[in-house]
This record gives C-alpha cells, structure tokens and sequence, in this order.
C-alpha cells in the first residue's frame, strides 16, 4: 500500500497530464485528438533520436579520458584549459544538475572560477550529440552561427564571472562527512551503473541510487569500480 | 527517416562496433549507462510531450507566431528568455518544438533566447547550484548567462 502511495506521490506531474487530457476529451473530443496527433509528432521524432543520442552521450562519456583533462584546468592553464573546459562540458553525459557537484569536485582539485563557468555553460548548451539533433530541426546554418556566437558569449561571460566571484566565495565550511559509502543524490541521475557493478552495496529507489544497509565487510575493489563508473562521481568512501 | 537522422545513426552504430572491438567491458558500461538514463527520463519526457501536444491543441503555432509578431522584438526576446528560464524541457524535445514555430512563422530571435535560457539559466535548479556553490556565484552565473543569451539572439538575428 505504501509503495502504490509513494509512486503515485512521484508521478504527480504525469497524473494531472492524463487527467487533463480525460477532462478534454469528454468536453472538446476534437481538441483532444488535436492534442493526440500533436504529441505524436514529437513523439515519433523523439523515439528516432532519443535513444542514439543516449547513446552517442554515453559512448564519449566513456572514452574521453576525464581525468587527463582534469589536470589542464588551473589557473595557469590559458586556452588549453579553456578548449579543454568547453571539451569536457561538451562530451559529459547528464542534465546541468548533475554537473555541480562534479565542477564542485574539479574546484577543490584546482580548476579556475573561469574554466569551471565555461565547463557548466557548455555542458548546458554545447552538448556534442545535441548539435546534430539541432541540425536536423532547425538547419545547419542556425546550429554552426548559434553555437559560434554561444561559445563566444561563454568566452565573454566566464571572463567577466572570473572577475567578480573569487575562489574564497566558493569555499564553505567543512561539512561533516559521516564514515562509510555515501552518494551525493543532488548529482545522480539514476543511470543504475553502480548497482550493475555492486548490487550487494547500490539500489535504485526514487530514480536515484541509495546505499542499501550493509553489516559485510565491503568489497574495495568493487566498490572502486563503481566510484570509478560513475559518470557525475557521486559516490565517496570516507574510510573510517 | 531523413537523411540526418540516418547520418548520426550509422555514425554511432561504427562508434559502437569500433568501441565492442577495442574494449567490450566499456562499451558495455556505456550501454547499461544509455539504458539506465533513458529509463529513468521516459516518463517525464513522455509528460513533457503530452503537455505540449496540449498546448499547441489550444494554441497553435501560427497563433503564437501572429501573437508573437505584434510585440516589440526586445519584449517578446527578454519575454521568451524569462520562459526558458523558468520551464525545464530536454532538449531533445526543444529542438523539434522551436523548429515547429519557427517554421508557423516566429521570429528567430526569440527562439533562440528561449532555446539557450531553456538549457543555461534555471529557476528550478537555482537552489540546488546554490546548495553547492554558494549565492554569489549562483547569482552571477546566472544573471550573465540570461543577459548574454539575449546578447545572443539580438546578434544571431542580424546575421540569419
């Protein structure tokens, strides 16, 4: 019973959808057809590119040696870290949320104010696989001019925030960090690799991996591995 | 399928073949990962279409594009930014939604405003960026990014 509650609970937004479009189509059964047909147009366009897209994101997420890049994006770096910057924002897989905590990472790492701004702008408007879906909507002439001028503005802007927010803004008290396996769930997106690589340890529940109770010793290689897979690095291990 | 869309297909299909011979634990990685953020986005992006199918129901594009056309440029672009600040659509579904008005006949400069608030400004995830980086960067982060999308809409609508 619960358990209906709780996904009736996270479903709220689609639940008013279908009850809208039953309230529609017992007043104005045309207008619901109308909507009916319009929906599936964008579906049918969806179902084509979705998957390859996922795809495509995942395959780059992979490949691009991240932790390479890492190492470039100080404050010395000049424009290797930024063309590195607008590289990883581009490649990485995942909405923008996903993308703080992981700039938040590469910050205590080292990397500049400057080149954090460009990697979160690119990784919301430049994604690499996103371009070609604009092209075949919109024409190669809007994707190739709009992406010129965005990377631009980044350029611009990410100069300008540098200028203004200093890295001191960025630093906040040190949080309490409990022992043990932790996931930071602002940053998952729920693409359940952790529990393919320790099932024992992960479970999705919510649309987001939790940490299930565990009394057995852990398994530190396995665990490695799933630190290591996660494409936003959500997971942490503070030894105790 | 038009041709675009069979492009990026063959083209990740070889990506995959090459990526299976060079390394299968990878690639099995990727797809699982593919998978489980498809799975996890469906609903809501089912959602999201519906909504829109919706919307456009009631008010079809050549509607907004008449709407749209009778407004100040610099209104209607600051006004289509401010909405793609405040919804939270994927892009995937942006793309074909702005090439549907565009084609109904709105201008380009307010699609573009929208399409690069849409993805770089967000009311909705503001909290969580804040949570994480603090306001001041937040703030700044933000407030640039609005104004430059605008920059680059009035810009784009000079050269398209």
């Amino acid at each position: 019973m619960t358990k209906i509650v709780k996904i009736v609970k996270e479903n709220l937004f689609t639940e008013a959808i279908i009850l809208a479009y039953a309230v529609i189509f017992i007043l104005k059964p045309e207008t619901g057809m109308a909507a009916v047909s319009n929906s599936g147009y964008y579906l049918k366009e969806m179902l084509m590119i979705m998957p390859v897209i996922f795809v495509l994101t995942a395959l780059l997420d992979v490949w691009v040696p991240k932790e390479t890049i890492m190492k470039y994006l100080g404050k010395q770096s000049k424009s290797k870290g930024v063309i590195l910057s607008f590289l990883l924002g581009g490649i990485s897989a995942g909405p923008i949320y996903a993308a703080f905590p992981f700039c938040i990472m590469l910050h205590k790492k080292g990397a500049s104010i400057k080149n954090i701004v460009i990697i979160l702008s690119s990784w919301a408007v430049i994604k690499f696989p996103m371009l070609l879906n604009e092209v075949k909507f919109l024409g190669v002439k809007f994707m190739a001019v709009r992406w010129i001028l965005t990377v631009i503005a980044i350029v611009i802007f990410s100069w300008i925030a540098s200028k203004i927010v200093k890295d001191e803004d960025l630093l906040r008290e040190p949080t309490f960090e409990p022992e043990g396996v932790i996931i930071n769930r602002n940053a998952c997106m729920g693409c359940s690799l952790c529990v393919k690589n320790y099932p024992e340890l992960f479970e999705i529940s919510s649309k987001k991996a939790t940490v299930i109770k565990y009394d057995f010793p852990i398994d530190e290689i396995k665990l490695k591995k799933a630190i290591d897979n996660c494409p936003v690095k959500a997971i942490q291990f503070n030894k105790r | 399928m038009d041709i675009f869309t069979i492009s990026i297909w063959i083209g990740t299909i070889i990506f995959l073949i090459f990526s299976l011979v060079k390394n299968k634990e990878k690639t099995k990685m990727a797809l699982k990962m593919a998978f489980g953020m498809g799975k996890n986005m469906i609903l809501s992006i089912l959602s999201i279409i519906l909504l829109i199918g919706l919307i456009l129901a009631f008010l079809p594009p050549e509607q907004i594009a008449v709407f749209v056309e009778k407004q100040n440029v610099l209104v209607a672009t600051i006004a289509s930014a401010i909405f793609g600040t405040i919804t939270l659509i994927p892009a995937f579904i942006a793309f074909p939604l702005v090439g549907t008005l565009v084609d109904a006949g709105v201008g380009i400069v307010p699609s573009v405003a929208f399409l690069t608030t849409l993805t770089m400004v967000g009311i909705v995830t503001f909290p969580l960026e804040k949570k994480e980086f603090g306001t001041k960067f937040t703030v700044v982060r933000n407030g640039l990014s609005f104004v430059f999308a605008i920059a680059i809409a009035l810009v784009m609508g000079v050269i398209i």
